[in-house]
């Protein structure tokens, strides 16, 4: 929308429209998505972290000429008040958004390589000459300047999260492991990854809920090698369960397998999700923005969270367990990621996901996912959220590579950290 | 085919100067690049963010290997090998008709047959073969040959004849559409095969669908079955859908993929360069893909039924994942990769040329090109930095090559940006070696697809005879092997039809020429 303090002053050629700023949205973001596929930093958290920073940028850009929308500023956490537009200037929201979005998507993608910063040039340049096609140039130059503002305040907040900076693709050089079997230890013979992916990053500040351990969750169940105890038990049913693995649990396991840098990742998999869902209902601009960022910080949350359990319980994985006391030869279907097992981060993520994604869409909301159509896997069918997000939670048992307690927790960390997000305020009216 | 324990008695007959040092004889290289006369440039700026290779061949029959460098925006520069034996390096920049633009890489063999090695031109844009003509000179052959040069971004290529043919097969790998700017990602083009057509012309170029956007590929005959197979090693940077492939080249049947069922494991690795070589005298070669981050070394993990790799990097020493000089940690970006013996121990090193894409800010700025030396227990150990090599430019092809024709290998690296180096070997104490041209009559002239076999202490050791892979950079001429202490040796060749030539003893030390069915003959230059 357009805000016209004197209507009868300006008359644009072409008028922006709510759905120029809807389509800015779109490719932003689904640029994002092959920039988080495309530079090496991007494991899952880090992806995360940038679907919520530019969430809240492009609400921000938004909200301030929204009729509906409130700030969050005072609701994220160190998010102080944004930039404001000036009373009685003509702003276009497709300009005001489209500036927020090419600062905020340049600067986290700073880092990525040559073709990333020629598809970010063409981005910018195809966007910027569609929102300013027709409109009064200080317009223009207002709308782009206040956008960077914007941005540029977003930016800043996030320079302070300490998840800002991540040297060697997140690996650590100095990592200390805990001793004893019930412990992580390393599961690749890639040589980077003998140390465990971003171990400090529960530590990172939070979004929505207070910090990374607001959702706790219980202990896994207790390690033990005996055979009639609850942890070989649980092995044992990864065990079985890979030995004579289903083609559609296969197809499950392989559909969410969201691996980074061969897909764009489990965070990016629930933002391609809501971008179709948004599309195919033609949201408008304060409910594509809403909706994005909201899903953008409880994705976020919802590592910070995962990652502050996983390295307090810094538990095996199950190639490592299975190998030892079951098959030395055990192959799982999926490979093992690089860090500890117990919660799932994908059962996490996607159980904050659901919970979000169904206040916004409603409970039984049923859709399509063709997130990796263009890898040749096809599009699979869902009767709600939850459906998705518990099929992608068993997804990693049946690749291999959690037991079922870190799914099933997960999943209820998931939903724990999703009501924060939906506890914030985005409508006057609610 | 050899059994591992055979293997080990030929580590222990060929490495007794080895064996009785901790570490392999670190050699000596000494940087020649500006008294050589080289000061060639790989420029460009996105389109030629790969490629930036160097092909050595012998192009006026005095057995000194002669160079092309790809000059990407620029044109490519030829030199004349203007060393003597035993001398310094020189060479003379000089006009050969392959001065083309819009080089990446390129590849010698003789497609005609007539005993003058021609070159094919990867080109982003319309790829060139060039007919050599003698004395250096060359001339292009698109049109008489009937070879559709395209227009693509093309990064990788490889020859082999196929059973009983006439005239070459060709594969060509493409990369990315480069006119695809906002979203690249999944615009992967079509692999092209150039199959024989008639007796001396190439038909239509073959697609190999699915295409991953190469940037290395090699026929090589994987299994000992008589037929190589071509592995083609893939940037996962850009494809959908992909990952490295092995493609099953028969005479007269279409192309096919081996597949999951048939043992061939999914792997998606910003693949950037193929070597292949017997490492561990098996009869099979191992192979080395070179990527971003942690490289991978597969060896055969079972019997040759089954293309079932297992990746032995880490086991091995050669993950070559980060810089090893200097503070920088970031990971390291690897490209041309070769494996040859550089000490002359007998065992096989590795040559593995490294440099940032272009200001990729979480991969080491200053990248030193890597010389793993293998170990008489298999393993390896980086010697870049004490050989003298450890450059830090932006690598991307290269080659090592006797420039000198004093039995030692000596490198040349090609740099963006920056002029290619070039270094002398100048090892003291190194071991004995041979080198040995192939010859035969009929169209494959240089028996591309033969294994060259060497036997001292009763034991064997092989290499085949390959064109392509590597990045971008490619080689014909001599085939050298390092005989550790043995004085004497003797050589079969298994040529590319199948038959096994006679074993024949030679001295070490010195050249030899082998013609099919004649005995091997002593080779000394002027």
């Amino acid at each position: 929308m357009i805000v016209v303090a004197c209507a009868l002053a300006w008359q644009p050629a072409r008028a922006q429209t709510d759905g120029d700023a809807v389509e800015v949205v779109q490719t932003w973001y689904r640029l994002t998505l092959e920039l988080v596929r495309h530079t090496p930093t991007y494991s899952p958290p880090v992806a995360s972290r940038a679907f919520a920073y530019l969430g809240v940028t492009a609400y921000e850009a938004a909200a301030g000429g929204s009729d509906d929308l409130v700030s969050f500023a005072g609701q994220l956490n160190a998010l102080s008040p944004l930039p404001e537009r000036q009373e009685g200037q003509d702003y276009a929201d497709a300009a005001v958004v489209h500036a927020a979005m090419a600062k905020a998507v340049r600067e986290l993608f700073g880092n990525t390589g040559p073709t990333g910063q020629r598809a970010m040039d063409a981005i910018e340049r195809r966007l910027g000459e569609r929102v300013s096609e027709g409109l009064d140039a200080e317009v223009l130059a207002r709308s782009t300047a206040h956008g960077e503002t914007i941005a540029a305040h977003i930016l800043e907040w996030s320079q302070s999260d300490r998840g800002a900076v991540v040297e060697n693709m997140g690996f650590p050089h100095v990592h200390e492991l805990t001793a004893g079997g019930a412990h992580w230890t390393p599961t690749s013979l890639i040589a980077q990854q003998q140390k465990p992916l971003l171990p400090d990053w529960g530590n990172n500040r939070t979004f929505a809920m207070p910090n990374g351990a607001s959702c706790d969750l219980p202990p896994p169940p207790a390690y033990s090698e005996e055979e009639d105890s609850e942890f070989y038990r649980e092995a044992r049913e990864v065990y079985d369960t890979v030995k004579d693995l289903t083609p559609e649990q296969r197809a499950i396991a392989r559909f969410w397998s969201d691996d980074p840098m061969l897909s764009p990742t489990p965070p990016g998999h629930w933002i391609s999700i809501a971008m179709k869902v948004l599309e195919e209902e033609g949201a408008d601009l304060d409910r594509s923005v809403e909706a994005l960022s909201l899903l953008g910080v409880t994705l976020a949350d919802s590592f910070i969270g995962c990652w502050e359990a996983k390295y307090r319980f810094d538990l095996v994985r199950p190639i490592t367990y299975i190998r030892r006391l079951m098959d030395p030869k055990w192959e799982p279907p999926l490979n093992t990621p690089p860090f500890p097992e117990y919660p799932s981060g994908h059962s996490t993520q996607s159980g904050a996901a659901a919970v979000v994604l169904a206040k916004l869409f409603g409970e039984t909301f049923a859709f399509e996912d063709d997130t990796h159509v263009d890898d040749g896997l096809p599009a699979r069918s869902y009767a709600s959220f939850h459906a998705a997000a518990e099929e992608a939670a068993m997804s990693r048992l049946y690749g291999g590579i959690h037991f079922r307690a870190a799914i099933e927790r997960g999943l209820e960390q998931g939903h724990c950290i999703g009501d924060h997000a939906n506890a914030l305020r985005t409508r006057r009216q609610p | 085919m050899m059994r591992a324990t055979s293997a080990a008695i030929l580590l222990l007959a060929l490495t007794a100067q080895a064996m009785a040092q901790a570490s392999p004889v670190v050699p000596t290289f000494i940087e020649e690049t500006q008294a050589a006369g080289i000061n060639a440039v790989f420029d460009g700026d996105w389109e030629y963010m790969v490629g930036g290779g160097v092909a050595t061949f012998d192009c006026n029959d005095d057995g000194f290997a002669d160079m092309l460098i790809a000059g990407g925006s620029a044109k490519a520069t030829f030199y004349r090998n203007a060393s003597e034996r035993g001398g310094s390096l020189r060479f003379e920049k000089q006009d050969s008709g392959l001065e083309l633009d819009a080089v990446a890489g390129a590849y010698p063999l003789d497609v005609d047959g007539d005993g003058v090695t021609d070159l094919v031109l990867l080109r982003v844009g319309e790829n060139v073969v060039m007919r050599g003509l003698g004395s250096c000179r060359f001339e292009r052959a698109n049109e008489e040959w009937s070879f559709d040069g395209g227009d693509a971004w093309s990064t990788a290529f490889s020859a082999t004849w196929e059973r009983g043919a006439q005239w070459p097969t060709l594969a060509v790998g493409n990369y990315i559409d480069r006119r695809e700017e906002g979203f690249p990602w999944g615009s992967c083009t079509d692999n092209w095969l150039h199959r024989p057509e008639g007796g001396d012309q190439f038909a239509p170029p073959l697609a190999l669908k699915p295409s991953h956007c190469a940037l290395s590929i090699l026929f090589t005959d994987w299994n000992r079955s008589g037929t190589p197979a071509l592995r083609v090693s893939n940037d996962r940077e850009y494809y959908k859908g992909g990952q490295e492939q092995l493609w099953r080249i028969e005479l007269g049947q279409v192309p096919a993929r081996y597949t999951a069922e048939e043992g061939w494991k999914p792997l998606r690795i910003w693949g950037m360069g193929i070597a292949g070589y017997d490492l561990d005298f098996d009869g099979y070669p191992e192979y080395f893909l070179t990527s971003m981050a942690d490289n991978k070394l597969q060896k055969l993990s079972g019997d040759a039924s089954r293309p079932d790799y297992a990746d032995v990097a880490f086991a091995k020493g050669v993950t070559a994942h980060r810089p090893y000089v200097g503070d920088n940690l970031r990971p390291s970006t690897a490209w041309h990769v070769q494996f040859e013996d550089v000490n002359n121990d007998g065992l096989a090193d590795l040559f593995v040329v490294k440099g940032n894409v272009a200001k990729m800010p979480d991969f080491a700025e200053h990248d030193p090109n890597n010389l793993l030396l293998q170990r008489p227990d298999g393993t390896f150990e980086e010697a870049g930095d004490r050989a003298g090599v450890a450059s830090t430019a932006i690598g991307r092809g290269g080659a090592l090559a006797d420039f000198n024709l004093d039995g030692l290998l000596d490198m040349v690296v090609v740099n963006r940006w920056e002029s290619a180096q070039l270094w002398r070997n100048a090892s003291e104490d190194a071991g004995r070696w041979m080198q040995v041209r192939l010859v035969q009559d009929g169209p494959n002239r240089d028996a591309v697809g033969a294994w060259i076999e060497i036997r001292c202490a009763g034991e064997v050791m092989r290499r085949e005879v390959t064109v392509g892979g590597g990045h971008a950079s490619g080689q014909s001429g001599w085939h050298h092997f390092g005989l550790g202490e043995e004085a004497e040796a003797e050589i079969r060749v298994i040529w590319p039809d199948g038959e096994e030539g006679d074993w024949q003893r030679f001295d070490s030390d010195g050249f030899y020429m082998l013609e099919r069915g004649a005995a091997l003959a002593a080779w000394t230059p002027g």
